[in-house]
């Protein structure tokens, strides 16, 4: 004990208590508050005195709130298939095949990173709508899967990273797979991509958490609530819960769960690409 | 067939990158060029007629006042870079220092002169919105990165769990906003028994109405009435900014723990091989290496925290009044609430405007500083 608590890190010690208690809080509120009857929340107690389950399960059957979190779920996986699915080939096409005006191409799509989200809304309203250019699953977007989707589909933070990542893969394997007639495809499908794992479930993360926390967007698009998320449910649960603290801190727990779960198997891979390249949030 | 094979590589490369190059066109570039054009009609819902200038007009009442404004900025961070650039180049650290010092007085000037010019005509409401931007900015990024520092220093100690603080500490970051809001929303209420109020009340302090008070902190806090800028941010907003803090200083932290360990070792034992104390390594060597991180952190911090949307969107009260309307809440109140698009697109390209003359200067300063050669 004495090997750990020296003079020397008692101070640093002390500061990250504070430091985790102060991040740890809120969190520590939710779940405790979560667990409590109405009188007890209102009056904003430290613990409950009985735990109470049965908020989750109000909350979980009351309000659609399971069809908003199955809505956000399935909005998240195809945001995050779709982002692969255009942002692999890129990235490898970036980092490893030569054709002309690549680098123009790519620094022309750095440009999209130089802009703020909340510019980028009012002209994506337009371009779903249909008003700008023709689309092809029907005339408009409208409260509909696609409109949450697709915008969200094209990141060149995300080619970024993997170009990056696929640039560190010696050349000689590329060499070796081309004298055995190997196609770009086939290389990227059978070689790169199983070497590259840990990025790519890194971005998947990143672009998760992306498209779980998206909310100005569904919220301008969405005016039925077929398929809402659970952040545009939980806003609107906030301005008519009224005193139930209990069931809104419910509400938040099973919705930041499935990040947190997420968060805990790929910490790591998370910290070190935070560390290196300072994921951008 | 020897077509194709001579051009095998370019084909497949433009196949593999289509489908991205389409998508961020679309939905990343193309709308800022909208939104430029949008800006220059009569917009709502439907296109109207082509008003020129004339959004811009009513926005910023006077526009040359806000280029003299931007020019101002860029002095600003210029009298930072002079300082850093050329105090090592000059024996005379003195004059160097006193001219960016004029520098500095200069920016400060003319920002006071092309501001004051832009608000007696301006539109206040979105020129206040640039304040309260303003004030949630600058009081998260000093706290960000202040605490991240602090933070980054004990982790840097060779402690036991290590791995463990950093995943505690991007909790709140990876949290998402809406949901952490929510939480927040609670423990800021108006109510008299809530445990943040008998905390505060713990110190000798009365319950605040947090979220839901309109007046200026130096009111509340010194009992003094000013008006304007000094006045400081509202009860409300520094509720937000709390939220802002809590969310992102573990990942600043992280940064800056990275930016620490890439010192060279070596460094250090010189520093020790000829006596230095552990306070004189730390302010001659480490801080000075820090430093460019730092201040490119709060750039890079500002470009990030001006975009600040959901997390003060959802902590919105109705009796904060318009004291927590930062920038992207003005924008977004415009065309989903008011409906008036062309005036939002004029507001957004401002906020680009002001945004890229800080990325751009940020490129342009710090592309060579950030390695350790």
């Amino acid at each position: 004990m004495n090997k750990i608590f020296n003079t020397e890190t008692r101070i640093p010690y002390i500061i990250l208590f504070f430091i985790v208690l102060f991040s740890i809080y809120p969190f520590f509120y939710m779940i405790s508050t979560s667990f409590m009857t109405v009188g007890e929340a209102t009056n904003q107690y430290l613990f409950p005195k009985k735990i109470i389950i049965e908020n989750y399960f109000e909350v979980w059957k009351s309000n659609n709130f399971q069809e908003y979190t199955i809505n956000s779920l399935i909005i998240a996986f195809i945001t995050v298939a779709g982002i692969l699915f255009t942002s692999i080939p890129a990235a490898y096409s970036f980092a490893r095949i030569d054709f002309p005006f690549k680098n123009f191409i790519f620094y022309f799509l750095l440009i999209s990173l130089m802009i703020p989200e909340i510019i980028m809304l009012l002209p994506h309203l337009l371009i779903i709508r249909g008003e700008i250019i023709p689309l092809p699953f029907g005339p408009s977007w409208m409260n509909s899967l696609q409109g949450l989707t697709v915008p969200f589909m094209g990141n060149i933070f995300v080619i970024f990273l993997l170009r990056q990542y696929f640039k560190k893969i010696p050349k000689e394997l590329w060499e070796a797979a081309r004298m055995d007639g190997a196609s770009h495809f086939y290389f990227l499908y059978k070689v790169i991509i199983p070497l590259s794992l840990p990025i790519i479930v890194t971005v998947s993360l990143f672009s998760f958490i992306l498209a779980w926390n998206a909310f100005a967007w569904p919220l301008l698009i969405l005016t039925e609530d077929k398929w809402f998320p659970v952040t545009v449910s939980i806003y609107g649960f906030i301005r008519e819960v009224g005193p139930n603290f209990n069931l809104l801190m419910a509400a938040c727990v099973i919705s930041i769960l499935p990040i947190l779960v997420l968060y805990f198997f790929t910490q790591r891979l998370f910290l070190e690409s935070i560390s290196n390249f300072g994921l951008k949030g | 067939m020897n077509f194709l094979r001579k051009y095998s590589d370019p084909i497949t490369g433009y196949l593999f990158i289509s489908p991205a190059v389409i998508l961020i066109s679309l939905f990343g570039i193309f709308p800022v060029f909208f939104g430029f054009y949008m800006s220059f009609h009569k917009w709502k819902v439907f296109k109207g007629r082509f008003l020129g200038f004339e959004n811009y007009q009513r926005i910023l009442g006077d526009i040359p006042s806000f280029w003299l404004f931007v020019f101002g900025l860029l002095l600003l961070i210029l009298s930072y870079w002079t300082w850093s650039e050329f105090k090592d180049k000059f024996k005379n650290k003195y004059l160097i220092f006193l001219l960016s010092i004029i520098i500095f007085l200069i920016s400060i000037l003319i920002i006071n002169i092309s501001w004051s010019n832009m608000i007696i005509k301006g539109d206040d409401d979105f020129l206040n919105s640039l304040i309260y931007t303003f004030y949630y900015s600058f009081f998260t990024i000093t706290f960000e990165v202040g605490l991240g520092l602090i933070i980054a220093f004990s982790l840097y100690q060779k402690l036991r769990g290590k791995q463990f603080f950093q995943m505690i500490l991007l909790f709140p970051y990876i949290t998402p906003a809406v949901m952490g809001a929510a939480v927040f929303f609670i423990i800021f209420g108006k109510s008299q028994n809530s445990i943040l109020n008998e905390f505060i009340g713990f110190f000798g302090y009365d319950p605040q109405l947090w979220l839901f008070d309109k007046r200026p902190i130096t009111e509340i806090l010194f009992g003094i009435k000013i008006n304007g800028f000094l006045a400081g941010p509202s009860l409300a907003l520094v509720s937000a900014i709390i939220y802002g803090i809590w969310s992102y200083t573990g990942y600043y932290a992280i940064i800056l723990l990275a930016g620490l360990s890439i010192i060279p070792n070596d460094l250090y034992d010189a520093a020790k091989a000829e006596g230095a104390s552990r306070w004189q390594t730390f302010i001659k060597i480490t801080v000075p290496l820090l430093t460019p991180i730092i201040f490119f952190l709060m750039l890079t911090g500002f470009i990030n925290t001006f975009q600040a949307f959901n997390h003060i969107f959802v902590m919105q009260t109705s009796s904060a009044g318009d004291s927590m309307d930062v920038v992207t809440i003005e924008i977004f109140d415009h065309f989903w609430g008011r409906v008036k698009y062309g005036y939002a697109a004029a507001e957004g390209v401002i906020l680009f405007i002001l945004l890229n003359v800080l990325a751009i200067s940020q490129f342009v300063f710090f592309r060579k500083k950030l390695n350790y050669e």
